[in-house]
C-alpha cells in the first residue's frame, strides 16, 4: 500500500521536476548571487568561493527594509480583509440570487480588469490628489482592494455554486437566520476558496509597484517593492548582492503564507466536513 | 482650513477635465464622502517638499542627512526628502505635475528642461541668484542650465565621459598609453583580439539611456553634430563615418558579442571583469572599480580623436529646479542655498563620484589630486553638452533605434541614419 | 419584503468600490484622448479622434498589436497547457506534495517586476548565469546573447511570462479541483472508466467555469503585462520586442504625447472588451449546450 504510494510519489515528481527545475532557476540564480562578494557578484559561477552571510544584515540596514516589510504587511493584510469582507456578499448574491442586473454586475467586474494599471495611474492619482490623500497607506489598501475585487468575487462565486443548498436549508428548517446560516454553514464550507482568494489579494498587493511608487512620498511610508525595486532602477551603481538579498527576503513571508495556506487546497475537504 | 482652501483651488483648476453633469455630481460625492472617511495628509505651511532622483544607495542618505542640517540651521523649515528611482522619475515628475501634486523641489536631467521652460513649469531663481552665488560655481556647469538669459535650475551633478582603458590586457598588445586616434584604437584592438583570451577590445553599449550619446562620442570625433542650423545631424557625413567604424568594430569581432543587450551597466560590468579592454563611461566607474574589482589596473583617457583631430567628450549635469507652482519658494531657495555651500557639494560628490561643480570645491586635493578625476576635469574644456532642443528624450529614441537596426544589420547605414534624421528634424519643428 | 433588495444591498459595497477607483480614471483617460495634450497632462484644444488616427498611421503602432496578440497568444496558452497537468499532479495524493505546490506557487512570491529582473541579469550573454549553467551541463559551447535580438527575446520573454503565471492558474485550478465530489470518482470506477474518461467526463466538465476564469483574466493580465518586456529589453533592439503597453509607456513618458498613449490604452480596452464579450458568449452558449 505505502509502496504503491512511494512508486507514485517518484513518478509525480519525475513529471514535476522539469517545471520545478525551470521554476526553481531564477530563484537559485537570486540566492546564490545573494550569497557573493562585491568582488565575485559579476561572475557567473553556481558556487560563491566564499558564501557572504553578512550581506543580509548589510542589505536590511542600507535598504530600509525593516519598515518597508511592516508598510507591506499591513497593507497587503489590509487589503486581503478588505477585499474578502467586500466580495463575500457579492459573490452570495450571485450564486443564490437570481435578479434583475445579476449578468451586468458580473459583466462590469470583468471590465473593471480590463485597464492595465499603468494606464490608470494618471487619472487614479488625480482622484487621489483632489482628495488630499497622497502619501497615505490607507489609500493603497482601497485602490488594491478595488482591484481584486473582479477576481475575488468570480473566483468566490464559481465555488460558491457547487456547495449544495440543502445544507442551508436544512439549517432554515431548523430555524436558523440566513446570515447565521451563511457564518455557520456556508463560509466553512467555503474554506478552500476563500483561501485561494485570499492568496491573491495578499499577493497582488505584496508585489504591486506603480501605484505605489505614484501615491507614497516618504521614505517611511514605501512598501517593499519600491525599496527593492529601486535598488535597480537606474542607478549608477547596482549592488546586485544586495538586490537578490532583498528579493528573497521580501518573498519569504509570501512563501510562508503559501505553505500555511495551500492545506486549505485539498480535494474533498469541503465534503469531508459534511461526511 | 488652509487646507480646505487649497483642496478648493486645486478643485477648480481641474474642472476642465470633468465631463458630463451626472459625473461631476458623482465625482463631488466621492470627494466629500472621501475627504470625510480619511483623514488629509497635504502639507504644513513651511515644509519644503524635494523630488531626489536616486543615483545610488548613498543618495537618500545623504539628503536626509543635508535636510536634518539645514532644519537644525533653520528652525520653523521642515525638509521633506522624497527619494524616487531615476527609471521612473519622468512618470513620477508627469504624473504629479498632471495632478498639481508635485513637489516644491526637483532633480531632473538638463536635456529635459527646455521642455519644462516652455511649458511654464519651473520657475526662473534670477531674483534669489547674487552675482556673488553666481560667482560658487564653475561657468561650464552652470551655463546649460541658462534659458533665454534666465537660470532656471542649479547643476546639482556634473560629470563627462572619458575612456577606461585596462592596462594589462593593452600591455599585452603591446601598447604602454591609451591609442590617440580611433585609427590607432582599431589597429591595437585588432592586436588585441589577436592575443586571444577572450577579451573585447571595445566594450560597446547597445541599449537603453545613452545607447546615442555612446555614437555621439565617434560623431563627435568626426567633426559632426547633434543639431546643426535646427536640423538633425545624424544624416551628415560625420555620423555616417562614425557608423560606419562602430559597425566595422562589431563586423570584426572587435566588441562584446551581442552588443544591442548591453546597456551602460553592463559594460561597466565586463570591465570590471577583465572581459572587455575598453569602455568610455563617466567618473563614477573608478569608485566601483575600487569596491569590487581592486585588482583592475585600468587608466583613464580622452576619447580617441578622429581624422582632424576632433575629439568629443560629453558634458552632462542634472539640475535641481524650482517649481513656478511652489508657495514655499523662499524657503526652497534657503535650502538650494544651503546645498550649494561648498561643504554640502562636497559631501554630496564625494558620496556619488560626480565632477565638482563649485569652484572652490574643486580646489579640494580629493578632487584636485585624484588620478582619474584630473582627466575628466582636463576634458572639460571641450566639452559638449546636450544641445538646447525640446525632446529631448523622443529624439534619443529615433536616433537609438536606428543604431540598434544599423547594429544588428538590420539596416544599411546611410538610408536608415536619413530616415531618423527625417523624424528628428520632424520633432524638432514642432512647438 | 426585504427579499428583492437583499441582492442589491449585498453587492452595493464592491460595486461602489470597483466603480469609484476604476471608472473614475477611465473618464480621465477619455477626455486626454480627445485633446491635444502637453506633456505634463494639461489638457489644451478638443481634437477628437485626431490622436487615434495619428496613433493608425504609425507603423510602430501596428507591429505592436500584431506582436502583443503573439505575445498574448503564446502566453495564455502556454500556461494554460502546461497548468492543467500541473493542478492534476498536485491533486494527488503522494509523498511531498505540500512542499511541491509551494515550489509552484514560488514565482508567485517574487514581484513580477523582480522577477524580471533576475531573469534580465540571467539572460546577460557574458555574465549571465543561464549561459553558465548550459555550458557547465556541456549543452553548448559557444554564450548566446539572448537579449541581443528579438529572435531569441522575445520566444524568452514568452517563456517567462508561461512560468510566472503558472502559480495564477494553478490555484485557481486547484480551488476548482478540491470542489469536484469524490463520490463522483468512485461511481465512475465502479462503472468502469478508466482514468482518461474520469478526466473527461468528470474532471474536465467540473473545471469548466475554472478555466473560463483562467483563460479570460490570463488573458487580460498578459494583454496587458508591463514588467517582464520592460525589465528585459524595453520593447527593443529598434522596437522589436515592443508590446502596446510598452508602446504606450514610451508615448507617454518618454516622449510625453500623454494624448497618444491615452488614445493606445483606449484601443487596448475596446480590444479586450470585444475579445470578452465574444469569448463569455462562447463559453456560455457552449454550457448552455452541455
Amino acid at each position: 500500500m505505502n509502496r504503491r504510494k512511494l512508486l507514485r510519489s517518484l513518478l509525480l515528481w519525475a513529471l514535476l521536476s522539469p517545471i520545478v527545475v525551470a521554476i526553481l532557476f531564477p530563484y537559485a540564480v537570486m540566492i546564490i548571487t545573494a550569497f557573493k562578494a562585491p568582488t565575485e557578484v559579476h561572475n557567473p559561477t553556481w558556487w560563491p568561493s566564499e558564501w557572504r552571510w553578512r550581506n543580509f544584515p548589510e542589505m536590511w540596514q542600507t535598504s530600509g527594509f525593516a519598515p518597508a516589510l511592516a508598510n507591506s504587511l499591513y497593507v497587503s493584510g489590509m487589503t486581503t480583509l478588505g477585499a474578502v469582507i467586500v466580495s463575500i456578499p457579492a459573490a452570495y448574491a450571485l450564486s443564490r440570487f437570481r435578479f434583475l442586473g445579476r449578468g451586468a454586475f458580473s459583466q462590469f467586474l470583468l471590465v473593471s480588469q480590463m485597464l492595465s494599471p499603468i494606464v490608470l495611474v494618471i487619472g487614479l492619482f488625480r482622484l487621489v490628489a483632489n482628495l488630499g490623500m497622497i502619501d497615505n497607506l490607507s489609500t493603497l489598501v482601497v485602490i488594491y482592494a478595488a482591484f481584486n475585487i473582479a477576481f475575488c468575487v468570480w473566483m468566490l462565486q464559481s465555488y460558491f455554486s457547487t456547495i449544495s443548498r440543502d445544507l442551508e436549508e436544512a439549517a432554515w428548517l431548523e430555524g436558523a437566520g440566513r446570515f447565521r446560516t451563511l457564518v455557520v454553514v456556508f463560509l466553512p464550507l467555503a474554506a478552500p476558496a476563500i483561501a485561494v482568494t485570499a492568496i491573491f489579494a495578499f499577493i497582488g498587493a505584496w508585489n504591486e509597484f506603480v501605484i505605489a511608487l505614484t501615491m507614497l512620498r516618504r521614505e517611511e511610508n514605501y512598501t517593499l517593492p519600491i525599496r527593492v525595486f529601486s535598488l535597480v532602477a537606474g542607478r549608477y551603481t547596482v549592488d546586485w548582492q544586495y538586490v537578490m538579498a532583498a528579493a528573497f527576503a521580501a518573498s519569504v513571508p509570501v512563501a510562508a503564507l503559501f505553505a500555511w495556506l495551500q492545506r486549505y487546497l485539498v480535494r474533498g475537504l469541503a465534503l469531508g466536513a459534511v461526511k | 482650513m488652509l487646507r480646505l482652501g487649497d483642496r478648493a483651488e486645486t478643485r477648480r483648476r481641474r474642472k476642465h477635465f470633468h465631463g458630463s453633469e451626472t459625473m461631476k455630481a458623482l465625482k463631488k460625492a466621492l470627494l466629500v464622502a472621501g475627504a470625510c472617511l480619511l483623514s488629509a495628509s497635504a502639507a504644513e505651511a513651511g515644509t519644503v517638499r524635494v523630488t531626489i532622483a536616486e543615483y545610488s544607495k548613498g543618495t537618500g542618505p545623504y539628503f536626509e542627512d543635508a535636510a536634518k542640517a539645514f532644519e537644525a540651521a533653520n528652525p520653523g523649515t521642515k525638509i521633506q526628502i522624497e527619494v524616487v528611482p531615476w527609471d521612473n522619475l519622468q512618470q513620477k515628475l508627469t504624473t504629479d505635475i498632471a495632478a498639481g501634486a508635485n513637489a516644491d523641489l526637483s532633480i531632473i536631467g538638463t536635456r529635459w528642461l527646455l521642455d519644462y521652460v516652455s511649458q511654464g513649469v519651473v520657475a526662473p531663481l534670477d531674483s534669489y541668484v547674487t552675482p556673488d552665488f553666481k560667482a560658487r560655481f564653475i561657468p561650464t556647469f552652470l551655463t546649460p542650465s541658462i534659458m533665454n538669459g534666465h537660470v532656471y535650475g542649479l547643476p546639482i551633478a556634473a560629470s563627462a565621459r572619458a575612456m577606461y582603458y585596462n592596462n594589462d590586457i593593452f600591455k599585452k598588445a603591446g601598447y604602454d598609453s591609451a591609442p590617440a586616434t580611433w585609427a590607432d584604437f582599431k589597429t591595437a584592438a585588432e592586436k588585441i583580439k589577436a592575443t586571444g583570451g577572450g577579451v573585447f577590445p571595445f566594450g560597446m553599449q547597445g541599449k537603453e539611456i545613452e545607447t546615442d550619446v555612446y555614437f555621439y562620442y565617434a560623431m563627435w570625433s568626426y567633426g559632426g553634430d547633434i543639431v546643426k542650423d535646427g536640423k538633425s545631424g545624424l544624416d551628415s557625413q560625420a555620423a555616417i563615418e562614425a557608423a560606419k567604424l562602430y559597425k566595422s568594430f562589431i563586423d570584426g569581432g572587435l566588441t562584446e558579442p551581442g552588443v544591442t543587450s548591453y546597456n551602460r551597466e553592463d559594460v561597466q560590468n565586463l570591465f570590471k571583469q577583465g572581459k572587455v579592454a575598453t569602455v568610455i563611461t563617466a567618473p563614477f566607474l573608478s569608485g566601483q572599480i575600487k569596491k569590487e574589482a581592486p585588482n583592475l589596473n585600468y587608466a583613464v583617457a580622452p576619447i580617441p580623436a578622429g581624422p582632424t583631430g576632433d575629439q568629443g567628450t560629453y558634458g552632462v549635469t542634472d539640475s535641481i529646479v524650482l517649481f513656478a507652482n511652489s508657495k514655499v519658494k523662499d524657503e526652497a531657495w534657503k535650502f538650494l542655498d544651503f546645498l550649494f555651500t561648498t561643504d554640502q557639494r562636497t559631501k554630496f560628490d564625494k558620496v556619488e563620484g560626480f565632477l565638482p561643480v563649485n569652484a572652490e570645491e574643486a580646489k579640494n586635493p580629493i578632487f584636485a589630486d585624484d588620478r582619474d578625476l584630473k582627466v575628466f576635469a582636463s576634458l572639460l574644456p571641450k566639452a559638449r553638452f546636450a544641445p538646447v532642443i525640446p525632446g529631448w528624450e523622443d529624439i534619443a529614441q529615433t536616433t537609438t533605434n536606428a543604431l540598434q537596426k544599423i547594429y544588428l544589420g538590420q539596416g544599411q547605414i546611410e538610408p536608415t541614419l536619413k530616415e531618423a534624421a527625417a523624424k528628428i528634424d520632424e520633432t524638432l519643428s514642432k512647438k | 419584503m426585504t427579499r428583492a433588495f437583499t441582492p442589491y444591498i449585498l453587492i452595493l459595497p464592491s460595486f461602489l468600490l470597483a466603480a469609484a477607483i476604476v471608472l473614475w480614471p477611465v473618464e480621465e483617460i477619455v477626455s486626454l484622448a480627445t485633446h491635444d495634450v502637453n506633456r505634463f497632462g494639461m489638457l489644451r484644444d478638443f481634437v477628437g479622434l485626431a490622436n487615434f488616427r495619428s496613433l493608425l498611421a504609425d507603423p510602430d503602432f501596428w507591429t505592436s498589436l500584431w506582436r502583443t496578440l503573439i505575445w498574448t497568444a503564446g502566453v495564455v496558452l502556454g500556461t494554460l497547457i502546461v497548468s492543467m497537468p500541473i493542478a492534476l499532479i498536485l491533486n494527488e495524493d503522494f509523498y511531498g506534495r505540500g512542499l511541491a505546490r509551494i515550489l509552484i506557487m514560488l514565482p508567485w512570491a517574487v514581484s513580477l517586476a523582480m522577477t524580471a529582473v533576475v531573469w534580465r541579469w540571467a539572460l546577460n550573454g557574458e555574465s549571465g548565469m543561464l549561459n553558465s549553467a548550459l555550458r557547465d551541463l556541456g549543452l553548448m559551447d559557444h554564450n548566446i546573447q539572448w537579449l541581443a535580438q528579438a529572435s531569441t527575446a522575445f520566444p524568452m520573454q514568452i517563456l517567462i511570462g508561461v512560468l510566472v503565471s503558472i502559480p495564477f492558474t494553478v490555484t485557481i485550478f486547484l480551488g476548482g479541483l478540491s470542489s469536484v465530489p469524490d463520490d463522483l470518482y468512485d461511481a465512475a470506477a465502479i462503472e468502469g472508466a478508466g482514468r482518461w474518461d474520469q478526466f473527461r467526463l468528470i474532471t474536465f466538465p467540473l473545471l469548466r467555469p475554472f478555466i473560463n476564469i483562467a483563460f479570460v483574466l490570463n488573458t487580460i493580465y498578459v494583454f496587458n503585462s508591463f514588467p517582464i518586456i520592460w525589465a528585459t529589453t524595453q520593447g527593443g533592439p529598434a522596437n522589436s520586442t515592443d508590446i502596446l503597453v510598452t508602446y504606450l509607456y514610451k508615448l507617454g513618458f518618454r516622449v510625453g504625447r500623454l494624448g497618444d498613449a491615452a488614445a493606445v490604452s483606449l484601443i487596448m480596452f475596446a480590444i479586450l472588451l470585444a475579445f470578452t464579450i465574444l469569448y463569455v458568449r462562447l463559453a456560455m452558449r457552449e454550457e448552455a449546450a452541455a
